[in-house]
């Protein structure tokens, strides 16, 4: 009985200042007993404080510079009861319920936030009551009980993650933008402006919409760098945006041409290329 | 009695008149428009069959007359007939466009929920903590949500002064939010606040310098919006000190979205321009026609 009058503790993590100082407020009335021992302002700090501290709950925030708060996550759930703070209901919550994983959402509903501050007393308890019991018995299977679930926590968050990475940033393995030296500063080129690239010489010629620009990428680095299915190689020294593609003419000798969607040039297809159009 | 029944004859001829001048003036534009291999063509099967059927003077003429209206009038009417197509294709064209437009518009940096949950939030903090502070995020949220709310922002161009209130107001409520991690400074030539300028492209321009820029940086920085003007053209410039354009990761639906109504707008004579300064961070700049509002 001893154990369960300790007051728990918390660790509050989010980047914004106001934001910590309305958990402190929301939990000071839900929860007056609540003990928040540390603030942190990132994933990072939060993994620092919380090994420091060791706090019995971990209210994080899902949204932060550095690690966010379900990477960081990953590291905490060892140690101590994660609550995961969001300003929105999104892609997580509806895992986090799932999961039985605990959470709030800001702003805070003064009824359902009660009924979080119950289950997660009633929980802390569980807790404590099993380390009571390990010390004395029963020290492997607990062990393992606590082993399980956190892996359990683990994948969890591995998934949502994995979903939030596929809504939140796209795969990043292609080169998307272009850099071209223009006065004292970079233009950057967006690959969904550009119409073709050319090679010229030492360099290569970059052809958007609006404007040509020079850079010193040859035409086989960008070939390895861009996404196939962007850009084709139609000739020995031209790459072309699939989407900026109107037709495929002959001229006069027989050769095959390749009209621009909005553009009076034609471009020359070799005969290496010539498949690309068979289907055209 | 009915008056059409009052001299059948008549009648009948006004019909037939009406019947012959209407075929003729179809005989007129097939025969100014049509190539003259097919014209030729057609003359000879005219010319043998009306030879067959004892028509000959009349099949004769036919084809002279063919050949007159070819010659005198073809280019004319030609051009006379792609003028009024032309004029059709290009009402129904600026129409599409426009709605096109009014459409993408809408789309432009809508309201992230997000955003809007932990901006109540802090509203909510401020309250018991410091209600002359939630008085002003409150008010600037207020006036955020009445440029930003697509039902009932307007549409098509709005002006440049209205146009960086909003953002202005936008940016007071992220400073609240971050504090000391986000500064800003927006400065406008004199007299350009009437100027024209589309809806919710600066906007766009500044959530995504929080978004990918400042709030992915630990320690945050700082925007900049400058206006001016640049002969007749009008140049609006967003530049932050974060962290910068991930060169793998493809632009996105903000800028496209910009880039796609200022080719709508404005056709060849407005551009969206991205720069990344030696000393780090992003520039994004916006030309257009300088138009008073």
């Amino acid at each position: 009985m001893m154990v369960d009058q300790r007051k728990a503790t918390a660790l509050i993590v989010d980047d914004e200042a106001p934001m910590r100082d309305y958990l402190r407020t929301v939990l000071a009335n839900a929860w007056p007993e609540l003990i928040i021992i540390g603030e942190a302002a990132n994933g990072i700090a939060a993994i620092e404080e919380a090994d420091q501290l060791k706090p019995d709950l971990i209210f994080l925030d899902i949204r932060m510079p550095g690690k966010n708060g379900l990477e960081a996550a990953l590291e905490l759930t060892r140690q101590s009861q994660v609550v995961f703070v969001t300003a929105y209901n999104e892609y997580a919550v509806d895992a986090f319920d799932r999961g039985a994983v605990d959470y709030l959402l800001k702003p805070v509903d003064p009824e359902r936030l009660q009924k979080t501050v119950l289950r997660l007393q009633e929980r802390l308890a569980e807790k404590r009551a099993q380390t009571a019991t390990t010390n004395n018995v029963k020290v492997s299977d607990d062990e393992m009980n606590h082993a399980a679930q956190s892996q359990q926590m683990k994948q969890l968050l591995q998934q949502i993650m994995a979903q939030q990475l596929q809504q939140v940033a796209p795969p990043r393995q292609y080169l998307r933008w272009i850099q071209a030296s223009v006065g004292n500063a970079l233009r950057m080129i967006s690959t969904n402006e550009i119409v073709f690239f050319r090679s010229d010489d030492k360099y290569t010629l970059v052809q958007t919409d609006q404007a040509e620009y020079l850079i010193r990428k040859t035409l086989k680095e960008l070939e390895d760098e861009l996404d196939p299915d962007e850009f084709w190689r139609i000739h020995r020294s031209t790459l072309v945006r699939v989407t900026a593609i109107a037709e495929v003419t002959r001229d006069f000798k027989g050769k095959q041409m390749l009209g621009l969607k909005g553009r009076s040039e034609k471009l020359e297809i070799s005969r290496n290329h010539a498949y690309l159009f068979q289907q055209m | 009695m009915k008056p059409q029944n009052d001299n059948p004859l008549l009648h009948a001829v006004l019909n037939v008149t009406e019947v012959v001048s209407v075929l003729w003036w179809k005989f007129f534009d097939w025969a100014a428009v049509t190539a003259w291999k097919a014209l030729a063509a057609v003359s000879v099967i005219v010319l043998i069959l009306g030879g067959f059927i004892g028509a000959g003077p009349f099949a004769v003429m036919l084809v002279l007359s063919a050949i007159l209206i070819k010659s005198v009038a073809g280019g004319k009417r030609r051009a006379e007939i792609a003028a009024t197509e032309a004029v059709t294709r290009a009402d129904v064209e600026s129409l599409e466009r426009r709605l096109l437009e009014a459409q993408m518009a809408a789309l432009q940096a809508q309201i992230e929920p997000h955003f809007l949950f932990n901006t109540l939030a802090l509203i909510g903090q401020f309250i018991a903590t410091d209600p002359k502070r939630a008085a002003e995020v409150h008010a600037d949220l207020i006036k955020y949500l009445r440029a930003a709310l697509p039902q009932i922002r307007q549409e098509g161009t709005g002006q440049l002064g209205q146009q960086l209130a909003l953002s202005q107001a936008y940016l007071n409520i992220m400073r609240a939010r971050m504090q000391e991690r986000l500064s800003y400074d927006i400065e406008i030539e004199e007299g350009l606040s009437d100027a024209q300028f589309p809806s919710m492209m600066i906007q766009t321009l500044v959530e995504n310098a929080i978004k990918h820029g400042l709030e992915p940086k630990i320690e945050g920085g700082s925007i900049r919006i400058a206006a001016r003007r640049q002969m007749d053209e009008l140049w609006v410039e967003v530049s932050d000190n974060g962290l910068g354009l991930d060169l793998h990761i493809a632009e996105g639906m903000g800028l496209t979205n910009i880039r796609q109504r200022l080719q709508i707008l404005y056709g060849s004579k407005a551009r969206l321009i991205i720069e990344t300064p030696f000393e780090g961070g992003a520039r994004f700049r916006i030309q257009l026609p300088y138009l008073q509002g």
